[in-house]
């Protein structure tokens, strides 16, 4: 039943992460940054470093390396994140369930993000 | 059994509790009181499902907008879902003039909104993580000695639980709480971040009303006066007013204190580009460019057309 929900946020990540490449284009006026801006750039960054404090535990980073993932690289990884990728693992992070079931699902969407990477659909990783 | 103990516990009321009775009720851990009800907070029954509206309006007209639960059901009602989404309850009080302000995951935090006066609209999980029954309800006060918390909840004027009862509730629902701010208002917490966050959440609704923005950042700047993104955000809003000079002083003041950040000296040469100061303006784009960062493009476009104007 959990597990459904998450599949569910997962599609929805996916969706959000494909308009939100077509939204990007902005008018090429010079104009200040504005307030919104700067409010959106400092929500990533917080996610950013939730996801980077996840990446670091030692739990996880075990978890990461059974499943061949180099979590130092993982790590690096973190800044090539677009801002609704981030916003979602850190969602999935913040709201974790105590239990190992859990904690292996972000995992596993960490190793989704990359697989997709290599398939071309996303570009979250580009070194792979 | 060991397992079970991580499902039902309520560390934060324990903490709270052991530490004031402990304390004799002379000061519990920062600065609660042993017992505070706010009267004068309404109170709506909720009809059907709609726990929401009514929750909702208990909060507006405590903050003094006067709407009844009605005129919010469609709104924030979801009729397919029962229910409302918590996204769409801020939202539907920024429309009215209010800042909703989430609060941090802290029980003592919010009762000590309540103590400030501030009635606190959560959300709880009446039932289990794996068959939710969710519920909006207000924090109206609390009683330390009898480990009491006092809810509007349903059709319930003073609905009154234990405080472990209710952080194992609300814990379910991800500790969600919100208080609401009228413009110029604080929370009581020391989250400033969070603070310009749902200011800014504000803005993008009320950006017509420049007087209550002005008010909610002057507040922000008397109790946060080194916050840059606050600072910032007040000399936006002078730019976006037309008002160039009160914004190159902000942007000016900003870079004194942050000389590396690079929207300032950005937003400072477009400033001073509007008002045909080119060689100021071009010294700080180039600034802004040498730095870089998220808006690195951003940077370039403003040096690029203060360049082509140098030229003309």
């Amino acid at each position: 039943m959990k597990l459904n929900s998450y599949l569910r946020k997962f599609a929805t990540t996916v969706l959000l992460a494909a308009f939100s490449m077509v939204s990007i284009q902005m008018p090429a006026m010079a104009d200040i940054v504005s307030t919104d801006q700067i409010a959106t750039e400092q929500r990533s960054q917080d996610q950013r470093d939730a996801v980077r404090g996840f990446l670091d535990r030692a739990d996880v980073q075990a978890q990461l390396e059974a499943r061949g993932v180099d979590a130092a690289d993982a790590l690096k990884r973190v800044d090539s994140l677009t801002a609704s990728e981030l916003a979602s693992l850190s969602e999935q992070i913040d709201t974790l369930p105590a239990g190992e079931g859990a904690l292996g699902f972000v995992i596993g969407l960490i190793v989704i993000f990359m697989l997709l990477d290599i398939a071309g659909v996303t570009d979250v990783f580009p070194a792979l | 059994m060991l397992w079970l103990s991580g499902c039902v516990s309520a560390p934060q009321s324990d903490a709270l509790l052991t530490h004031f009775s402990q304390d004799a009720g002379a000061k519990p851990s920062v600065t609660l009181s042993a017992r505070i009800q706010l009267e004068q907070v309404p109170f709506f029954p909720q009809e059907d499902f709609q726990c929401g509206p009514a929750a909702l309006a208990t909060v507006l007209q405590a903050s003094k907008v006067d709407i009844l639960p009605e005129a919010l059901v469609s709104q924030v009602y979801v009729p397919s879902r029962q229910g409302s989404l918590q996204v769409e309850m801020l939202a539907a009080a920024r429309r009215y003039g209010r800042i909703s302000q989430t609060l941090a995951p802290n029980l003592e935090g919010l009762l000590a909104q309540v103590q400030a006066g501030k009635p606190v609209l959560v959300m709880q999980n009446l039932g289990l993580s794996w068959y939710p029954q969710w519920h909006y309800a207000v924090v109206v006060g609390f009683d330390l000695p009898r480990g009491e918390i006092v809810l509007r909840s349903g059709l319930v004027r003073d609905y009154r639980i234990s405080l472990a009862l209710f952080e194992r509730t609300w814990q379910r629902a991800e500790h969600w709480a919100v208080v609401l701010l009228a413009p110029g208002e604080l929370p009581t917490d020391e989250r400033e971040q969070a603070y310009f966050q749902s200011v800014s959440a504000f803005a993008a609704v009320a950006n017509e009303d420049h007087g209550a923005l002005q008010l909610a950042y002057d507040a922000g700047l008397a109790r946060w006066p080194d916050s840059i993104n606050l600072a910032m955000a007040r000399a936006n809003l002078f730019y976006t007013q037309g008002d160039l000079s009160n914004a190159i002083r902000g942007y000016e003041e900003v870079i004194r204190q942050a000389p590396d950040y690079a929207v300032g000296h950005n937003n400072l040469a477009q400033s001073l580009f509007d008002m045909d100061r080119l060689e100021e303006a071009k010294r700080h784009a180039e600034t802004a460019v040498a730095i870089g960062g998220s808006f690195s493009e951003d940077y370039r476009k403003t040096l690029d057309s203060i360049n082509s104007a140098l030229q003309r």
